[in-house]
């Protein structure tokens, strides 16, 4: 089985690794690269706790050929918290809210999560956005709810920093 | 994990290259974003030797509006996230833009192209399953690696369903899809792109790609929807798919309507056209009639069959349902 | 056993961040599958295709021949059968010589990678004869001869249990009830759902030492078996379970790929993972029993249970599993929160040639619950009575026996029924919803762990080691399984409430049968009470230890002294403290090494005094009201489920929001069985799985799960920690027929059978019109709403 030389950015850090080329990212991920925050459920794309980002937008890697990640930045679990130095305010609100019961969806959540308030740019997200934007990450323990407040909470936090940051800029001028 | 099959891959830049590569390897196929494909790899309905990636090729991910053409462009390599919040997309063709917002699930959105949604493969319950599952049935099917119909005993034709959100709304909106292939570039009808064998259920020749859709700009006054039914509200196929279209004779729902277009999907490989819909022409769309006419053809000429979950008398009792109040609903919006 | 003697609740009941979450958040835990050891080998389990046929003959050579295949194990290498319950060992860990499901493991093999595995699973030439298979029940149980017996160890053809048991005169009850329901009432098989797959790794330590990782909640369990199975001196075996990712019983009995993994590593001298793919956990299964139930209820004419006759029909599927135990729960559980005048239930747990029923959440009483809740409603209806009224009536109370002699201690139900009926306005608005909306409620009761263990013995039912440092942290060893529901988190606090240190000062170590004590694990619901007890326990020898040698130095009265916040303090002078650290250290030099354990034996007073009467019976019993609001779509058939209000009684809430998420989670998982969720097999296409996938079998998404108001409700319980109670179960049970009973207030119709998909409301829709025409009932919610919708 030959292999293939595969160059890509993951979690900022330029990788490569050998893998057959019907590999695919989630594989590399995690039994070549040792990031094992990747999860594993259902095989096929049915349950989203392999959710990554590629490029800034969450995709399912058990679906994405490794090859396919070739030249491009690849973000995992891992990589969501050195992005905030060390704990990403997702993370912290998960943690407060234990909107993480056995943890094994969370990797893939906080991941579709983070890409939601990154469009939302400062403003707060509804709960309906939130379960839309979630709606691809199976969760089988919380029934949801805490992991909803756990991002509500981010976004309004963040919507208060953004207006705040607003009102200062506006105040410099 | 459920393990892929072994193959290579290949990522040429340009359309010619991936014509080249499938013409160099038999047997090859064309992989997009892979939410459909890779599942039935993992499933073992195809060992391809090769798999053809379009990743590279930047010239399928264009979405622009020809006015000189009168066209609507939108590469193959589009995702469905991007027509779904296209600004264009969203104010010609909300129908489309709906339906491309409502496949699957949102990160299978952020993956999957129209072009891999347009030659979706059918589906069926005793298809879409592992190669261990289908051994335990006797051995698959027409489509698998069997000789038999599990959904219609006797049965020679496979009548795996044609389960894209999108096509039947394309279809409603006149869409044409390009492609491209040893012998050229062609454009035809997306609504000719069809036929009815499950196994192979595009006129797509060997070594061909498609390269693009392209939807005519509106000429007037319309209103246009798309209504589906599935179990859950994400990570599910549709079980119900009626995408309609009204031309109208100006932008009132109260307005008379002058062309009807009802299409519908999930009932064997081919998208179905209603026929037989004069009756509704020259009414206002806001007359109850209108709503009436239309669902009932649908219910009359549409026949869901046991391919897909779900009983299939209640699927077709349910196309009256859904196409009356996807006519209200356009009615009720204004 | 409360503990008096210390300063009260400066932790209990507060908003933790639980002790091991962080890790699973940055993705540095390490679940089974993530343990990656030297030269490991992977291995695949060949499956079979027929759902009954002998097995002629095994040819393992094309498979062996081939490069990179290691070893290949069948059921000759596992002959010994096993079963969780000792008195049912039915199963071999590969098939010996018939397969009894589809899915059934024949053969497992050890190669270099999945693929090389994958491959030689398919060069393995299985001779199989093919036997008549049985889907039905009814139809298996009609079977008598040796060919048509299913389970090749079963003595009594395709019965897997019968129990038949009578608390007092229930005929002459139901002749003189003013009103007897009677229903039927079928209950589709669901699944556990975990977003884990199962997974397992062995190695064969230097010293001979079989380790095995395992993603299992009863990791005690699993050492037993193993060693009873592979024959190894349990002492000779390390069970260790790495964090795991969701169990809800589906983890609670040992699998195949437990002893293929150990058997495979001792044959290799390799270490040796399995993982099963998505649809192997949906063959391995052991999920709710389908159950077909008829039930008879009568009543006095205010409303009074006064009989109750259940006759239940459990699907085993092929093996054991907790059968046994599922078919005393299918009656033994139903007996409260009502008190019940007279009792029968005769319940028979048939074998069929499916995956194999086991324990889901809410074990064998998740079925008859919806049954007897939903005939309560038709009762409240026929005799005009308020369906919260009538459950209040019925009202078993506190400090009670019920019907089969089960001593209940605390009891909140009343207090649940008040809650969630004034957060739902069901008094203000039940009456003026329209036709198509509704409230529904029901109410129920769960076990905080079962009073006698799985094999019989008299040693503790928990145990807990503490040792404190003298830099002021603490240990905990525990057996116990945190699942994901938190145990690890409420031993912390138990030890933090007892010692005074925050929690992050506290270390559990977990699940590991060579590090910790003994625990039987994740299951019935016994960790918070039992485990909770026996940490309880540990901790406050070492607090009375502690406070005692603080005590000597500031010569004062050992109660003066106070552990919290990270210091001990004088009561009477609370300027006067010390930090913990320093505590510690004259604690230690006084006494030496701190280190307690601490133990939890149950009551031996709680059960009936009868053949089975101990199987049910529980230390205490948490309490459930759920009201459900719907939506009806009448013309689609569509159920939409607005929301969901919850009060259950925990006895006490030892840390707030992970009650919550225990509550929320309970009943987004009932929620799902309602509306959508099926696990079975097709009998028109050879017994083949109906769709074992998470696709095919749908659990609810966040745009499907209604808003879920938990609220907590406390009568604490004196044999409880601190009187804590479970949670993790009961939250589930009346979930589904509170949305049964609300979709009746909305249009009239009764769903007796789960799920309520649209074609099955339509169809009950469109039997309710026949009658209403037909004049045999009148219209229901008659107004505008009704002319209008059901035109």
């Amino acid at each position: 089985m030959s292999h293939l030389l595969l160059s890509m950015t993951v979690n900022g850090e330029a990788v490569q690794v050998a893998a057959p080329a019907h590999h695919t990212l989630l594989e590399v991920l995690r039994y070549k690269l040792d990031l094992i925050g990747t999860k594993q459920g259902c095989d096929k794309g049915d349950c989203g706790a392999c959710t990554v980002q590629i490029d800034g937008v969450p995709q399912l890697s058990c679906l994405t050929l490794a090859v396919h990640a070739v030249g491009r930045a690849v973000t995992t679990v891992e990589g969501l918290g050195q992005q905030a130095g060390g704990c990403h305010p997702l993370q912290d609100a998960f943690d407060r809210w234990n909107a993480a019961q056995c943890g094994f969806c969370t990797p893939g959540i906080l991941l579709s999560a983070e890409a939601l308030l990154r469009r939302c740019a400062g403003r707060e997200p509804t709960r309906l956005q939130v379960c839309e934007a979630l709606a691809g990450n199976l969760c089988r323990c919380t029934g949801y709810t805490k992991i909803i407040d756990a991002v509500l909470d981010v976004g309004r936090q963040m919507a208060v920093a953004a207006a705040a940051s607003a009102g200062e800029v506006a105040h410099a001028e | 994990m459920l393990r892929l099959p072994q193959f290579q891959v290949e990522s040429p830049d340009t359309v010619e290259g991936v014509v080249a590569a499938l013409q160099r390897h038999a047997g090859a196929r064309v992989i997009a974003g892979g939410t459909d494909i890779l599942p039935n790899l993992k499933h073992f309905l195809d060992t391809p030797p090769v798999l053809v990636s379009l990743a590279r090729v930047t010239a399928l991910r264009g979405l622009q509006r020809d006015d000189a053409a009168g066209l609507l462009r939108i590469g193959a390599g589009v995702t469905l996230t991007q027509i779904a919040e296209d600004a264009q997309v969203r104010a010609l063709f909300p129908s489309l833009a709906h339906a491309a917002g409502i496949v699957a699930s949102p990160v299978i959105r952020n993956m999957g192209t129209l072009g891999g949604n347009v030659n979706l493969d059918t589906r069926c319950r005793y298809v879409n399953q592992s190669e261990f599952w289908r051994g335990s049935i006797g051995g698959g099917c027409l489509k698998s690696e069997g000789n038999v119909c599990h959904v219609v005993p006797k049965g020679r034709n496979c009548v795996a369903a044609m389960s894209s959100d999108n096509v039947p709304v394309l279809i409603s909106l006149d869409a044409n899809i390009v492609l491209v292939g040893p012998e050229g570039r062609r454009v035809l009808p997306l609504a000719d792109y069809f036929h009815a064998d499950g196994v192979a259920h595009t006129l797509a020749r060997p070594g061909e790609v498609t390269v693009e859709l392209q939807l005519p700009l509106p000429a007037g006054p319309r209103r246009a929807r798309y209504t589906k039914w599935s179990v859950r509200r994400s990570i599910d196929f549709p079980l119900l798919s009626v995408a309609l279209r009204f031309d109208l004779a100006a932008d009132s729902p109260h307005a008379e309507v002058l062309a009807a277009k009802v299409v519908v999907g999930v009932l064997g490989a081919k998208p179905r056209v209603v026929t037989r819909l004069d009756e509704a022409l020259g009414k206002p769309l806001s007359d109850p009639a209108v709503a009436r006419i239309v669902s009932e053809a649908t219910h009359a000429q549409c026949k869901p069959l046991d391919n897909v979950p779900y009983e299939a008398a209640y699927r077709r009792e349910m196309l009256r349902v859904y196409t009356r109040r996807g006519v209200e609903a356009m009615v009720a919006e204004g | 056993m409360p503990s008096e003697d210390r300063e009260r609740d400066w932790q209990l009941g507060k908003v933790h961040r639980k002790v091991d979450a962080m890790e699973r958040m940055r993705g540095v835990a390490r679940y089974t599958d993530d343990l990656k050891l030297p030269g490991m080998l992977h291995a695949k389990i060949l499956r079979s295709p027929h759902a009954h046929a002998r097995i002629r003959g095994i040819d393992l050579a094309p498979a062996l021949a081939l490069p990179g295949v290691f070893a290949a194990v069948t059921g000759q290498d596992f002959k010994i059968p096993y079963g969780i319950i000792p008195w049912t060992p039915d199963e071999n860990a590969l098939a010996v010589d018939k397969v009894c499901h589809v899915g059934d493991g024949v053969v497992a093999i050890a190669a270099i990678d999945e693929d090389t595995a994958n491959a030689a699973c398919k060069a393995v030439i299985v001779d199989y004869e093919p036997l008549r298979a049985f889907f039905d029940p009814e139809e298996a149980l009609a079977v008598r001869d040796r060919e048509g017996t299913i389970n090749p160890y079963s003595r009594k053809g395709n019965v897997s249990k019968h129990v038949l048991l009578e608390f007092g005169e229930v005929d002459a009850e139901l002749a003189a009830s003013d009103l007897v329901i009677e229903g039927d009432y079928e209950f589709g098989g669901t699944t556990h759902g975990a977003i884990e797959p199962h997974c397992a790794v062995a190695l064969v330590e230097p010293s001979g030492i079989l380790t095995v990782w395992s993603a299992t909640q009863v990791s005690h369990y699993l050492h037993r078996e193993l060693a009873k199975v592979l024959e190894l001196p349990p002492h000779r075996i390390r069970v260790i379970q790495p964090p795991l990712g969701g169990a809800f019983g589906g983890k609670s009995e040992p699998f195949d790929l437990e002893f293929c993994v150990a058997k495979l590593a001792m044959k290799t001298g390799r270490p040796v993972k399995l993982l099963y793919t998505r649809e192997e956990v949906f063959y391995a299964h052991r999920g709710r029993h389908p159950m077909k139930m008829k039930y008879r209820t009568g009543f006095t004419r205010d409303g009074k249970i006064k009989a109750v006759d259940a006759r239940t029909i459990l699907d085993g599927g092929a093996y054991s599993s907790f059968g046994l135990v599922t078919t005393y729960y299918s009656g033994q559980l139903l007996c409260a929160p009502y008190a019940f005048g007279t009792y029968r239930f005769d319940s028979t747990r048939a074998y069929t040639n499916k995956p194999a029923c086991g324990p889901k959440r809410g074990h064998g009483s998740v079925q008859p619950r919806f049954a007897m809740e939903i005939q309560l409603d038709k009762a409240a209806v026929a005799l005009g009575i308020d369906p919260i009224d009538l459950r209040r009536r019925n009202d078993i109370g506190a400090n009670t026996q019920t019907i089969n002699e089960f001593r209940v201690g605390s009891n909140g139900f009343l207090e649940c029924l008040a809650r969630v009926e004034a957060a739902s306005g069901w008094r203000e608005r039940r009456a003026k919803l329209g036709y198509g909306r509704g409230l529904g409620v029901a109410g129920s009761t769960y076990i905080s762990g079962t009073n006698y263990p799985i094999y019989p013995n008299d040693m503790p039912q928990a145990g807990v080691q503490i040792c404190l440092d003298r830099s002021g942290r603490a240990r905990v060893f525990s057996g116990a399984n945190d699942i994901g529901q938190g145990s690890n988190t409420m031993l912390a606090v138990i030890t933090s409430e007892e010692l005074g240190l925050p929690i992050e000062d506290i270390r559990v170590l977990s699940a590991d049968t060579d590090l910790c004590p003994v625990d039987l694990g994740a299951y019935s619901s016994r960790i918070t009470l039992m485990v909770g007890n026996a940490c309880l326990d540990a901790a406050s020898k070492l607090r009375r230890k502690v406070c005692e040698s603080v005590a000597k130095r500031w010569k004062v009265p050992r109660d003066r002294v106070v552990l919290a916040g990270r210091m001990a303090i004088d009561r009477e002078d609370p300027d006067r403290h010390v930090d913990s650290a320093q505590a510690f250290q004259w604690a230690e030099a006084d006494h030496g090494l701190l280190g307690e354990v601490g133990s939890y034996n149950t009551p031996k007073d709680r059960h009936g005094e009868y053949r089975g009467g101990t199987i049910g019976a529980s230390p205490a019993y948490s309490f459930t009201a759920h009201l459900a609001e719907v939506e009806v779509d009448v013309e689609t058939g569509i159920v939409d489920v607005k929301k969901i209000w919850i009060a259950h009684d925990c006895g006490k809430a030892l840390s707030k929001r992970i009650v919550e998420g225990q509550i929320e989670g309970s009943t987004y998982m009932g929620f799902g069985e309602a509306l959508m969720e099926e696990h079975g097999v097709d009998p028109e296409h050879r017994g083949a799985h109906a769709g074992p996938s998470l696709l095919d079998y749908r659990m609810p998404t966040f745009l499907d799960t209604p808003e879920l108001a938990a609220m907590i409700v406390e009568a604490p319980d004196a044999n409880g920690p601190y009187g804590a109670k479970e949670a993790g179960e009961g939250p589930l049970h009346s979930s589904i027929p509170a949305i049964a009973n609300a979709i009746y207030d909305a249009v009239g119709i009764r769903l007796d059978r789960i799920p309520f998909s649209p074609p099955r409301v339509l169809a009950a829709l469109a039997e309710r019109r026949r009658r209403e025409l037909a004049g045999e009932l009148s219209p229901h919610k008659p107004g505008p709403d009704h002319a209008r919708r059901s035109a």
